[in-house]
């Protein structure tokens, strides 16, 4: 059984050659197109015409990931959040304007929401749960958890 | 209060990366006013201290749809730091923190399938030594989620 239905149309399919440049580039994705070309044993403009192809499509970016740290986030909390008398989605953009917030998603489970925050000091915990979300309308129980340690986080499919 | 660890020149410098990492180091030179030796140099070390990483994204579409799969483990305490690394050693497991508060352990993943969720839960977290419960949520619909930040658990090395 699938869990999600449509949106599964439009997906571009990719060859060999396609296959063999992201190949690549997840190990160095700032190699140059004449670097990937001679690896590949093709033409630069080929590399070059293909990874416009994809660009396109939007099947996949080549990105620069920071770690929280560059940015001085030094705490992360996982937020579980009830929902009540408002629709969540509702509330989900309400919470997604907000800065901190990394990550909120509608869910199916015991908790309507879940989102991940970053924030840069301890004080901030209370400003953020009591002052900012707990005065959303509909946000009827936070239930925040505090990540002592990030062991993996490989996120390679996103939304894009 | 710690130093920040990027300075402005490395903040536009990551800015300009953001979602095309793909972007020449002369192009950000010149859009930035400096040499291309700077922005050499400063990559460089970004990518040695494990505060910035080039990565490829593939949209979910490419990886067929899938959805979050949200783990709540709940764990004899003893056995948290080596459940860390038996769930990071998972695979299909993306994203394993140390939670203090809601539960021990949070995993997260990618699955197409609710079989593939249950297999998995079923048949290789619960059986681990000290897992007491795990509580699951799968997430619907994401609402914000960015890909230019994570924390950097392992970086890679340096071609040249």
């Amino acid at each position: 059984m699938q869990i999600r239905r449509g949106k599964r149309s439009g997906a571009p399919t990719l060859d060999e050659v396609d296959a063999g440049i992201i190949d690549i580039l997840r190990q160095n994705g700032r190699a140059t197109n004449q670097e990937i070309a001679e690896r590949m044993g093709v033409t630069p403009s080929t590399v070059s015409a293909r990874l416009k192809r994809l660009d396109e499509s939007k099947a996949m970016r080549v990105v620069a990931v920071s770690d929280f740290a560059a940015h001085d986030y030094n705490i992360l909390i996982a937020v579980g959040v009830k929902v009540h008398g408002r629709d969540s989605k509702a509330v989900a953009e309400d919470l997604a304007a907000l800065p901190e917030v990394f990550s909120v998603s509608l869910m199916s489970g015991p908790y309507d929401l879940e989102m991940l925050v970053v924030l840069r000091e301890f004080d901030e915990i209370r400003l953020f749960l009591i002052d900012h979300v707990a005065a959303i309308p509909g946000v009827s129980a936070l239930n925040p958890g505090i990540a002592a340690d990030i062991v993996k986080f490989e996120f390679n499919v996103a939304p894009l | 209060m710690i130093a920040p660890r990027l300075d402005d020149l490395d903040r536009k410098i990551v800015a300009a990366l953001g979602l095309d990492a793909r972007v020449s180091n002369r192009q950000i030179a010149a859009d930035l006013g400096v040499t291309e030796g700077t922005i050499r140099t400063r990559l460089k070390r970004l990518q040695q201290e494990g505060l910035v990483q080039f990565t490829v994204v593939t949209d979910f579409r490419m990886a067929g749809s899938p959805n979050l799969v949200m783990m709540g483990i709940h764990a004899d305490p003893g056995r948290v730091s080596a459940l860390a690394e038996d769930l990071s050693a998972i695979e299909e497991i993306g994203c394993v923190i140390v939670l203090l508060g809601r539960y021990n352990l949070m995993a997260m993943g990618l699955f197409k399938s609710v079989e593939q969720v249950d297999d998995l839960i079923r048949a290789r977290i619960k059986t681990l030594p000290g897992v007491r419960d795990v509580e699951v949520s799968t997430a619907i619909h994401s609402f914000k989620y960015d890909v230019r930040m994570a924390r950097i658990t392992r970086p890679k090395p340096l071609d040249d």
